[in-house]
């Protein structure tokens, strides 16, 4: 039997993104409703607003970029505000997409690479380094926010092929309902953000997606739901309610049969406001490229493995946003495996057994047995190989022949 | 002590400076978006940003940091540690301060406390001007439903509102929805909006 939740009325923060999805399913679809929760949802116009929203109280809990919740729970660049994430709300999902003149530039440069996929950045070097002989200034690239998934996958990407993302191009900060309209007008070459953005900017004729999310990490890691380690302690049982109503809500979201509809309330004004044509297809994923899209549910999807916290804590200290001297295990317990344990057996949903995994070290599909029944995962590698362990995440941030090595903050 | 005020509601923001202009010694100025705002913070340089919460440069100011160009720090959660309930109500009524340099807390509350309250005010102007207008409204329903009672069923305007009024109170609904209904049906009674 579950224990009646403590508040019956919240409020839940969004940003317009498809992986808002398991939040605007759990309203519209009931889930919320069955749980004994009134929500209202609020779109919100900034990543920073969320944060601050929910660490004053005023929003209970929000749609949230995984890196933030961390960044905010340890005080990295900013005041420290504990953050507990008792799911994740997605794997994959997003893209690189650069202007349709830098596509052509970069196909010119090296048609072979090119033509393959995953693309590597490779092609991009080349006409950097040309725009550099030729003293022109560097290009622009934006992601959604300095702790995002998508700041650490552009880098990412860049820096396997030899890239410097600090000094060979000029990164900045972009909404990501602004990115299409940002690109069209030339303010920025390229970007990296959540669907459907790209698909928008590259049926507009304005863009190219290089390469998907699953194609950089073939399962990776996106958006959370969060609540303030405060509000989690003094309001478990709403909390486990909410839980519950978001992994049914994530599962729906997730059926095929259900993509129509979930395109339909997608595409909505008050949630995403975008074609429904191109959220439809964005949701699909880039079937034509090959490229797996977006995860709600399977595979473990929502289960907040303490590893992915690691491994964001891992790249704030590759780029200098963290010293060496950061806190891996209290980064890893802001992700709530406990919690998620308890929502899922009263929803009778299977939960891995086991906080923590290799990252990038599976080439095939697998099974996880230590769990409360087995779970199909998928192939998880990295487009370089790289593999993440996360008993030795400083050693790994450190590996990379790209990247900012701080020494430890005094 | 130079402070930026960027927010698109241009009437907000000269509400905000006005209020600042008891802060000496002060410069301000003030930009609709980051975009026009850019020129200032370069030559201007800021000791405090005060910003629209709902503005979508949020992330953008906050990433000039990582640039290394300025160094805004949200002090939101900065006030929290001194005053918790001036930072919830800024973040209520809409305002974001960022600080740019290390300034005093007691300084920045300060501001934060005069633009909050503009906020607030301004807030308050916005909810009377819709009930205002949302009573304009309701009167001229009241009249043309009155007019149709004296009309149809040929009361005097006096027992015409009164007998609106007997039907809101018994219905417990305001006699401005009760005359909005009388209409609607009047019209579908008419055929004019089946």
């Amino acid at each position: 039997m579950t224990e009646p939740p403590e508040l019956s009325r919240l409020t839940l923060g969004f940003i317009p993104l498809n992986d808002c999805a398991p939040l605007a399913v759990a309203r519209e679809r009931g889930f919320f409703q069955a749980e004994g929760l009134e929500v209202v949802l609020s779109r919100e116009a900034s990543w920073a607003n969320i944060r601050d929203r929910v660490a004053a109280g005023i929003l209970d809990g929000a749609h949230m970029l995984g890196p933030m919740s961390i960044a905010s729970s340890l005080g990295v660049g900013g005041e420290t505000v504990g953050m507990a994430v008792p799911l994740a709300l997605n794997l994959n999902g997003s893209a690189i997409t650069v202007s349709s003149a830098v596509a052509a530039a970069m196909r010119q440069a090296d048609p072979d690479a090119m033509a393959r996929r995953p693309r590597t950045a490779a092609p991009l070097k080349r006409i950097i380094d040309r725009r550099r002989a030729r003293g022109e200034g560097p290009l622009t690239f934006a992601v959604v926010f300095p702790y995002s998934s998508h700041n650490y996958q552009l880098r990412y990407w860049m820096g396997s092929a030899g890239v410097d993302p600090d000094r060979d191009v000029r990164l900045v900060v972009v909404p990501p309902p602004r990115m299409a309209v940002s690109l069209r007008s030339g303010d920025i070459d390229g970007f990296c953000v959540g669907e459907p953005w790209n698909s928008l900017a590259a049926h507009q004729g304005d863009g190219e997606v290089m390469i998907h999310a699953s194609e950089w990490w073939r399962a990776g890691p996106d958006k959370v739901f969060g609540v303030t380690q405060a509000w989690a302690s003094a309001h478990p049982n709403t909390l486990l309610a909410l839980v519950r109503a978001l992994l049914r809500a994530a599962a729906w979201a997730d059926a095929p049969d259900h993509r129509g509809e979930l395109a339909a309330l997608l595409a909505r004004p008050e949630y995403v406001d975008a074609p429904q044509t191109l959220v439809a297809r964005s949701l699909r994923g880039a079937l034509a490229d090959g490229a797996a899209g977006v995860i709600f549910s399977g595979h473990a999807a929502n289960f907040p493995w303490r590893s992915h916290a690691m491994w964001f804590a891992s790249q704030m200290v590759r780029w200098g946003q963290a010293g060496a001297d950061i806190d891996f295990t209290a980064a890893a317990q802001v992700y709530r495996p406990d919690l998620f344990r308890a929502a899922a057996a009263e929803a009778g949903l299977p939960a891995p057994l086991i906080d923590l995994k290799l990252e990038g070290a599976r080439g095939e599909a697998w099974t996880l047995d230590q769990a409360t029944s087995p779970i199909d995962m998928p192939a998880d590698l990295f487009l370089d190989g790289g593999v993440f362990d996360p008993a030795s995440p400083l050693a790994y941030a450190r590996g990379f022949a790209v990247g900012r090595h701080l020494p430890p903050t005094i | 002590m130079r402070v930026l005020v960027i927010d698109p509601d241009a009437a907000r923001a000269a509400l905000v400076e006005e209020g600042l202009q008891d802060v000496r010694p002060l410069e301000i100025r003030r930009a609709p978006d980051l975009a026009s705002a850019q020129a200032s913070l370069s030559d201007f340089s800021p000791d405090v940003i005060v910003i629209a919460c709902d503005s979508p440069d949020r992330d953008t100011l906050e990433s000039l940091r990582e640039a290394g160009v300025h160094n805004p720090r949200p002090v939101v959660m900065f006030v929290d540690r001194s005053a918790p309930a001036l930072a919830e109500a800024a973040v209520q009524a809409g305002v974001a301060a960022y600080i740019v340099d290390g300034l005093s807390p007691g300084r920045v509350r300060s501001i934060l406390e005069v633009a909050l309250t503009r906020f607030q005010v301004m807030q308050g102007m916005r909810t009377d001007l819709a009930k205002a207008k949302a009573d304009l409204a309701d009167r001229k329903t009241i009249e043309r439903a009155k007019g149709l009672l004296m009309k149809e069923r040929g009361l005097d305007e006096e027992v015409a509102y009164r007998t609106l009024r007997k039907l809101a109170m018994d219905s417990g609904r305001s006699i401005g929805a009760i005359a909005r209904d009388l209409i609607t049906y009047a019209d579908i009674l008419k055929g004019g909006r089946a």
